[in-house]
């Protein structure tokens, strides 16, 4: 009961002029119903797959110097076996185009850019359907396009038809994805990473949903993920990918549970959850080191010819909180909780509305930009986005040096490169980076990099907000490793922001949750996470898609078993 | 890490950004072509006194050995020459670039200043002295220009001369012909291409230092002082330059300086818009909140970690700028409204149009030296918009 094969896929990018093997070989296949994870880091090479199997790949600027990608289609293999088999590689453009749609519907990683902005909802999803389906009335259509968002519980549908885009939740921009990818009933999804861009309590939802669809429809799955949390929730088969090579297939138990190559081994062992936890002696309160009281900031909503402030967005209400030294204090919430709003306003980079903010136990909330300075030093920030956190025009020395001169650290340019030299050595850099520039590193450098910019003030309190997010588990891994390492040995105080409830579980000593502004619970990081008290902190931890050590991976729905 | 080793680095340095530019820029065949034309415009604009003129370049009269070009260079001429070489050194010398700048900057308005008071050429120019001089046989050796008449020699001493076609005169060599006054084509385009040149890059250079701050302020503060910056942008946006010059040319007079001042002044605002947009992209990017974050004093902040990546579309908006203000001051030319007695290219066709009979030489040369400077920059400025683009440039190393 094959659906998709693919044997000895070999695609090949142009890049520079020279031909990059991105898919080194890869043979799988996914059957009626059942679910087939690609797992792997980025740039293993598990979306090149999917794109090529659809056929989505830029014209000219790839090749397959061999492979097969065979669709069948229903009944095929009684009535004409292998033969009736649609050769996806080789196939023309209109029959691509009948198959993109038709009978393979996909969805992309990015809600917020993966719809048309100046199409409505009904618009998008009509366009595909009018396409395959020409002989479909008018009538017909819009009852269809209703029946697929009420399957994708859309709330009030009717009503959505008529909506743009930017009227959706991301959440609810996915479920307009997978309807418009469900629309014409396909026989295999593809799904590109569709949770990755969404909070833990919406990708807990919408698993469940492409879980329910399928077995209700009893279509294949190819879904391709980089999380093993997700993996352990919904495959039925995994595929580990590395380096364009399938390097281990097998049930979703024994890939996750007993794991035979070391690749797997390896990702699986860098999961923060599964980091070994350093033996750290319980901490003595101290003073804190940075103290938050009852932080305001609220952001006026002008409306109207004159500007007037109607109202006001309360991104962070009243929230009170203290780091103290040698400790490292985890943020955790969803995305607009207001998080990296109060990470801003902590170091003075927007102003707080009220409140008071205490470093060292000097108020520093209104201090003009030159009384700031002499803090400045003291409190750092090493940002989310590896991609910007780096001034790409300045080499790695400019921008170490620069604010050691601000701060007359070092006693001259001669002093402070070797101080940044040996700045770069306890990141774990090569020092001959600093005369290199951002973009000739890796993400995980880059954060690396970003550290040592903050380190380079010797500051005594680190804001890290969301700095592993964009990175893959083995770099991630590296970089918790040594944030810990810095805060064990330097006492630095730390408030890291997050929504990785494993990196939690590894760095932090405590953890605050946050919602819509407010500390909702905090407490120390395993009592929170063994016993959380609130209901909001249950749900989101109750979302978190894990692999527990050992126990039999929990399996939800009926796809798993509809296939001998 | 010790000395050794760091020599050891130096050879694994990493080209800067403005190299890598550079370079991707030089790879493009349209852009050579234009740099290649602008060099030839700087090295004939400079030189413009020893190409064409009615001054010998050597004049050997009773034994004595005497410079008439030299005794006749202008305070301008002078300029011209110092500037050159300034700038020359500019790109030749090593040390940091703001360094530089400050020297070349000074260097030029000392320059200036010299020139202008120390440098006093006759203030009565006699074209045909030395004609008449050698025809009387007086001269035992002379080294003539290439081009042996001056831009404003207008030949009294030929007798009626006129217009003229390129090559009919049977004494007179005009490679590209005379104009109504009986003046050399060639020699008034060579002297005409220093205002195409000071007009586009000192228009341009005004227009980008004004849009330059206030798109930063604006970009930078929002808020209030955007609020005010964009108005200022509208309304200078609503005044028509060439109106305005023209109105200026009615009050003031001819002069080439309120040229280049009221083009740069009104053409500022394109670039405020550019410089505004970036900062405000550029504000919330997470580098700039790290610097603010690092207490940097704000024009660190402005001019080191913003400015410069904000500079892409500016500089591809300048070179395009350049060739719009060549443009204007051609129009004005064209019109009428442009320098008396001075050569400009604009001017040349102008008098192309008023002849009663169509003068082919007037229109055509003039008319293609525009249309090449013009065509020049605008290959430039693409080529620009390519090499600063990471969309469109491949990254070098290990990126």
């Amino acid at each position: 009961m094959n659906l998709l094969d693919v044997e000895d896929l070999v695609t090949e990018l142009a890049s520079d002029r020279r031909w990059m093997r991105a898919v080194n070989g890869v043979s799988l296949s996914v059957r009626r119903g059942e679910t087939f994870c690609l797992v792997g880091e980025s740039g293993s090479g598990k979306s090149v797959t999917a794109l090529s199997v659809m056929g989505l790949l830029p014209a000219g600027k790839h090749r397959h110097p061999s492979g097969v990608v065979r669709l069948y289609s229903h009944g095929d293999e009684a009535i004409a076996g292998r033969s009736a088999a649609l050769d996806l590689l080789h196939a023309d453009e209109p029959t691509m185009r009948a198959v993109r749609g038709g009978r393979i519907g996909m969805i992309f990683q990015e809600p917020m850019t993966s719809l048309n902005p100046v199409l409505t909802i009904g618009e998008q999803l009509d366009e595909s359907l009018s396409l395959h389906y020409p002989e479909m009335s008018d009538q017909q259509r819009s009852e269809r396009i209703l029946a697929a968002l009420e399957e994708v519980r859309i709330p009030d549908p009717a009503k959505r038809i008529n909506e743009f885009p930017h009227r959706l939740s991301g959440g609810q921009r996915q479920r307009v994805m997978i309807a418009m990818a469900l629309i014409c009933e396909p026989e295999l999804l593809i799904a590109d990473e569709p949770t990755t861009a969404l909070d833990v309590t919406v990708q807990a939802e919408i698993l469940k949903l492409i879980r329910e669809l399928q077995s209700r429809r009893g279509m294949g799955l190819l879904f391709i993920t980089h999380d093993f949390g997700v993996v352990a929730q919904i495959a039925d088969t995994v595929g580990v990918m590395s380096r364009g090579e399938l390097v281990e297939v097998g049930r979703v138990e024994d890939v996750l549970g007993r794991p035979r190559h070391d690749y797997t081994r390896n990702l699986i062992a860098a999961l923060p959850e599964r980091l070994p936890r350093p033996v750290r002696p319980p901490k003595v309160t101290t003073t804190p080191l940075i103290e938050l009281r009852d932080l305001k900031v609220h952001f006026p909503v002008r409306q109207g010819l004159m500007r007037r402030v109607v109202d006001s967005f309360k991104a962070v209400d009243g929230v009170s909180l203290s780091v103290g030294a040698g400790e490292v204090l985890a943020l955790v919430g969803e995305s607009g909780c207001g998080k990296t709003t109060l990470a801003r306003a902590l170091l003075r980079l927007i102003e707080p509305t009220a409140g008071s903010i205490l470093l060292e136990g000097q108020d520093i909330t209104h201090l003009g930009r030159s009384g700031m300075r002499p803090y400045r030093r003291r409190m750092q920030v090493v940002f989310q986005d590896p991609g910007s956190s780096l001034n790409p025009r300045l080499p790695i020395l400019s921008t170490l040096r620069e604010p050691m001169r601000v701060h007359g650290i070092g006693r001259d340019d001669d002093a402070r490169r070797h101080r940044a030299a040996a700045l770069l050595e306890r990141v774990e850099m090569p020092t001959d980076s600093l005369w290199r520039y951002p973009h000739e590193f890796s993400g995980g450098q880059r954060q690396r990099l970003a550290i040592a910019r903050a380190l380079v003030l010797e500051p005594r309190f680190i804001m890290c907000d969301e700095i592993t997010s964009a990175l893959d588990v083995s770099v991630q891994a590296g970089i918790l490793r040594l944030l810990r390492r810095l805060v064990d040995e330097e006492g630095l105080g730390m408030l890291f922001i997050t929504h990785n409830m494993g990196v939690v579980e590894y760095l932090a000593d405590r953890m605050a949750v946050m919602q819509a502004g407010r500390l909702v619970e905090s407490g120390r990081t395993e009592e929170v996470l063994r016993a959380p008290q609130e209901e909001y902190t249950r749900t989101l931890l109750a979302a978190v898609p894990r692999l527990v050590a050992g126990a039999p991976i929990p399996r939800q729905g009926s796809g798993a078993s509809a296939h001998p | 890490m010790n000395d050794a080793e760091i020599a050891v680095d130096r050879e694994k340095r990493s080209r800067p950004w403005g190299r890598q530019v550079l370079a991707a820029l030089l790879k493009s065949t349209g852009a050579r072509i234009g740099l290649a034309w602008v060099g030839v415009l700087v090295l004939v604009a400079t030189f413009a006194p020893f190409i064409a003129s009615s001054h010998p370049l050597l004049l050997v009269v009773d034994g004595q050995t005497s410079s008439p070009v030299m005794a006749y260079l202008t305070p301008v001429d002078w300029i011209w020459l110092i500037g050159f070489v300034a700038v020359l050194l500019f790109f030749m010398l090593p040390g940091r670039l703001w360094l530089r700048m400050l020297a070349l900057l000074m260097t030029l308005g000392v320059t200036t200043v010299l020139a202008y008071t120390l440098v006093s050429p006759p203030a009565l120019i006699i074209y045909e002295e030395y004609r008449e001089l050698e025809q009387a046989g007086a001269v035992e050796r002379v080294l003539r220009a290439p081009i042996p008449f001056s831009a404003k020699d207008y030949l009294r001493d030929m007798g009626d001369t006129g217009v003229e076609a390129p090559l009919q005169a049977e004494d007179r060599r005009h490679w590209l012909g005379t104009e109504d006054n009986g003046a050399d084509v060639a020699a008034r385009m060579i002297h005409a291409s220093r205002i195409a040149l000071a007009i586009g890059f000192i228009a341009t250079g005004i227009a980008l230092s004004i849009g330059t701050i206030i798109g930063g302020l604006m970009g930078y503060f929002s808020g209030v002082v955007d609020i005010i910056g964009m108005r200022l942008v509208e309304i200078f946006e609503a005044i028509p330059t060439l109106f305005l010059l023209l109105t200026f040319v009615a009050f003031f007079g001819r002069s080439i300086y309120m040229m280049m001042i009221i083009i740069g002044i009104t053409s500022w605002s394109a670039y405020a818009r550019y410089v505004r947009a970036e900062f405000l992209k550029l504000r919330e990017q997470d580098f700039v909140q790290a610097a603010v974050a690092c207490g940097l004093p704000l024009p660190s902040i402005l001019f080191r970690h913003m400015l410069p990546n904000g500079l892409a579309p500016l500089l591809v908006a300048a070179s395009f700028g350049v060739a719009s203000a060549i443009l204007a001051e051609a129009t004005l030319s064209f019109l009428g409204l442009g320098l008396v007695d001075d050569p400009s290219w604009g001017q040349m066709l102008n008098q192309a149009v008023q002849s009663s009979t169509f003068n082919w030489w007037l229109a055509v040369f003039p008319g293609g030296a525009i249309f090449l400077t013009v065509f020049s920059y605008n290959l430039i400025g693409e080529a620009l918009r390519d090499a600063v683009d990471p969309h469109t440039r491949r990254t070098e190393g290990t990126s």
